[in-house]
């Protein structure tokens, strides 16, 4: 364990950080130890990435402070948390493909002779020292192309340590890596600490965290829940310290006849999804989609809608066969997808409320547009949208009101099934209600809902079943009755040992 | 604990003075105004430029001037409704004075081979219609900007005309000019009427049918619109065929009122009908305006270029006058997206 004598080497203190629509961190404080391998856990949007993001300067707080070696910022650059020896190695640390290992070290921070050419021999003295001091295998001259994604990590943490830190952040540093290389990696964590570095580790892999980790802090919805040393602790104690949200708003389930099958999606390979993917939805059912963050779950919407070529893969639905190679066939066949990025891929955001409504449905009708006003004040009134006029331009409507537009679009086309990724995500708690309530009509004409969300009690209270992904795989399908919330959790991490 | 010196500088800056905010809300509202009537305005710059001529050069008021104003702004008008389209759907077409040169030498040389001149009317818009589909086909296919594309294709274009002429100018007989002779009303030139459809037929196009509403859709977010089921590179190679056509009009309208064809007869026409797109309104990120503003944008460019030659400023300033104009609308343009994202 660290060196407690000389106080912490950092510290955040009442951290806070929102944004439009959602607290991503509340209160935070968080202590680390020279010498201390401090794990951070939380649920898929917890906050742990906003943490990491105000430690590398990226993001500045709302409130709070952060204290280095016992001096205090309000806020860091990436140039100042640097500077003040915190060096951050995010998830996809972005190699450059066309320079070797050396290079990509030294990147930005290039040793010259004279005045602009690079002195690359010094460069791989410098990096092979430290690679020798580390005690690991990395070829200083190999291209960033050729890196295995170990290597790519290994290179990423020797930029860090040339800059001579006090504090590593280390995010999912083993999701791409096999077993034998993430225990190399944990090794070389551990004897990183024993020199005396202090290193907050962020994962998803609870095992690995107990084994690597003195402490331990978990996040949920943005609060800091508890801080505990691992002895002792299992898995089973941070899943349930993980989960347990209280959701303010519920979705209120009403009984709804489950007819016979809507759509089946059968062998739908392509990728992010290795293993040949197959279900069905009802007429009047949800069926949820859970998992982590990258577990494959919208790149299987994606392969369903057309959206990605999918390799393999043929639907039925409502008793025909498809197999849809563009958004354009599946909107055809019935299907709608409500994207997860609003904004990047839903909206037409200088575009009129009416137009963003009547997108989808001037596909399916003649030349001329006729009756588009008349039908798109219908879906707005249906829908509760609140704009002054069906002409306001979408992107001056709040979240809440974006979301029931893009939704709209298929309501206007009469889709028969709905495929909702992360619907409520970033949407008011009136909103994500309204939300609720069409899914519920929806249920009740008989169309059928697929809904991908990281919102654990949302997820169960709004599913008739839940596919549980992993891997870009679907591992398991479990009727949501029986299902809670620290079940699905263990799942999607894969802690077996229940 | 030491006072560390990032405190100091980290502190977020002291919020805006009431007296300010005021001015700058006052500024928003003159912006805004500005960004949703901006054919007024240029009506209104039009109106004052042509007044301000005409007290330094009464010939300017002349009808014969004001009519030949009319039927320069016809070719122009033609191919900047063209251009308007494109900009919309966030593309660029830069071959389009190359292809003017090609469609114009292509209906030279038929009717001086003593084909029927409706037919080298229609060979004309074939040709500009073929050129610029091209221009679409390539950027869909290899997934590459249409601006760059028809960069690339400028020179091909070019090359065919002058492969096929041996760079030399292919004069029209007498009887090809009777659409420039032509006026309606007595007064009214009729390829000020065929500019007229032009822009109608692209406002119609804009406003009223599916084609129009995918225009803006993919001009202002490809992937919603792919997404929403629209087919992103069947609309582009409409709306590049539509641009062929106004195009391939504008060929004949040229080549009627100059009474001859060459490579270069329609060279320069590419960048004045963007400008005047811009400077009618349109974003250069596409998504939003319409044809109404082109209109002025082009007859505002008119005046301007009748100004130059009245006051007789030398023929290579006014090169830089039309620059720096397009230069202005475009930072008019940046006001717009900025004053929007304000909002």
């Amino acid at each position: 364990m660290g060196d407690r004598s000389q106080g912490p080497v950092l510290s955040l203190e009442g951290i806070s950080k929102a944004y439009p629509g959602t607290r991503a961190l509340v209160d935070v404080s968080l202590d680390l130890h020279a010498g201390e391998v401090h794990g951070l856990i939380g649920e898929n949007g917890a906050g742990k990435s906003t943490l990491m993001k105000i430690l590398a300067g990226v993001v500045h707080p709302d409130q709070g402070h952060i204290v280095i070696g016992g001096v205090e910022h309000r806020r860091l650059t990436p140039g100042s948390a640097l500077e003040f020896g915190v060096s951050t190695i995010f998830q996809d640390a972005d190699i450059v493909r066309s320079l070797t290992v050396a290079d990509n070290i030294f990147l930005g921070h290039e040793p010259t002779r004279g005045l602009t050419v690079v002195d690359t021999r010094q460069q791989q003295r410098v990096v092979q020292g430290l690679i020798d001091e580390l005690g690991v295998s990395l070829d200083p001259t190999k291209l960033g192309a050729d890196l295995t994604p170990a290597e790519r990590q290994l290179t990423m943490i020797v930029r860090a340590l040339r800059f001579d830190p006090a504090v590593l952040v280390l995010d999912e540093p083993t999701s791409s890596l096999g077993q034998t290389e993430t225990e190399h990696l944990l090794g070389l964590i551990g004897r990183l600490a024993h020199q005396g570095l202090g290193i907050i580790y962020i994962s998803h892999y609870l095992e690995e965290v107990l084994h690597v980790a003195d402490r331990v802090t978990v996040l949920k919805d943005g609060q800091h829940v508890a801080t505990r040393p691992v002895d002792g602790i299992t898995p089973d104690d941070l899943v349930r310290l993980m989960v347990g949200r209280d959701a303010s708003a519920f979705f209120v389930k009403e009984p709804v006849d489950i007819g016979e099958v809507m759509m089946r999606a059968e062998g739908f390979t392509g990728p992010g999804i290795e293993e040949p993917a197959s279900f069905e939805v009802r007429r009047g059912e949800v069926l949820g989609f859970g998992g982590l963050v990258g577990a494959g779950r919208t790149e299987l919407m994606e392969l369903i809608f057309g959206v990605r070529k999918a390799s393999s893969g043929t639907l039925y639905i409502d008793g025909e066969t498809h197999r849809p190679s563009s958004p354009r066939e599946a909107v055809a066949a019935g299907l709608s997808l409500v994207t997860e990025d609003r904004g990047g891929s839903g909206l037409l955001p200088d575009r009129s409320v009416r137009e963003n409504i009547a997108s989808a449905w001037n596909e399916l009708r003649g030349l001329l547009v006729r009756g588009e006003r008349q039908m798109s004040e219908g879906i707005v009134d249906r829908l509760g949208v609140v704009t002054p006029s069906v002409e306001q331009e979408v992107s001056r409507l709040s979240g809440g009101n974006q979301q029931k537009v893009v939704i709209g679009r298929w309501l206007a086309v009469d889709a028969k099934v709905y495929l909702l990724d992360e619907p409520t995500k970033g949407v008011d708690v009136g909103a994500k209600h309204d939300i609720y309530g069409l899914i519920s009509d929806l249920l009740k004409q008989g169309r059928a809902v697929v809904i991908v969300s990281s919102d654990l009690p949302e997820l169960l209270s709004i599913s008739d079943r839940i596919a549980i992904m992993r891997h870009g795989r679907i591992v398991d399908t479990v009727p949501a009755a029986d299902a809670t919330e620290q079940s699905l959790m263990r799942r999607f991490l894969g802690v077996t040992d229940a | 604990m030491p006072e560390s010196a990032q405190t100091a500088t980290a502190t977020p800056p002291a919020p805006g003075s009431d007296g300010a905010a005021d001015g700058h809300a006052r500024s928003q509202r003159i912006t805004r105004f500005i960004a949703a009537n901006q054919w007024v305005l240029l009506l209104a710059l039009t109106l004052v430029l042509g007044l301000f001529t005409g007290l330094m050069n009464e010939r300017f008021f002349n009808s014969r001037n004001l009519i030949s104003i009319l039927e320069q702004s016809s070719v122009l008008g033609l191919v900047a409704a063209g251009a308007t389209i494109l900009i919309i759907s966030g593309n660029f077409d830069i071959s389009v004075g190359a292809i003017i040169g090609l469609a114009a030498v292509v209906m030279a040389i038929m009717v001086l081979a003593g084909y029927p001149e409706e037919l080298a009317m229609l060979a004309g818009i074939l040709v500009a219609v073929v050129c610029s589909v091209f221009n679409a086909a390539v950027s869909r296919l290899f997934q590459a900007p249409t601006f760059i594309v028809s960069l690339a294709t400028l020179g091909i274009y070019t090359g065919i005309s002058l492969w096929l002429t041996s760079g030399l100018i292919q004069v029209t007989p007498q009887n090809f000019n009777f659409l420039a002779g032509t006026r309606i009303g007595g007064n009214i030139p009729l390829i000020f009427l065929i500019g007229l459809v032009g822009y109608v037929a692209v406002g119609f196009l804009l406003k009223y049918t599916k084609i129009g509403r995918r225009t803006y859709a993919v001009g202002d977010n490809p992937r919603a619109a792919f997404l929403s089921g629209i087919d992103v590179s069947r609309t582009t190679v409409m709306l590049f065929a539509i641009n062929g056509i106004l195009v391939g009009m504008a060929a004949i309208v040229l080549i009627s009122r100059i009474g001859s064809a060459e490579t270069d007869t329609g060279a320069g026409l590419e960048l004045r009908a963007i400008g005047a797109v811009v400077i009618g309104g349109v974003p250069i990120t596409g998504g939003r305006g319409g044809v109404v503003g082109t209109f002025f944008g082009v007859l505002l460019l008119g005046v301007i270029s009748n100004m130059l030659n009245m006051l007789r400023v030398d023929p290579f300033l006014q090169h830089i006058a039309f620059g720096g104009l397009i230069v202005v609308a475009i930072g008019v343009s940046w006001l717009r997206t900025r004053v929007g994202n304000e909002g």
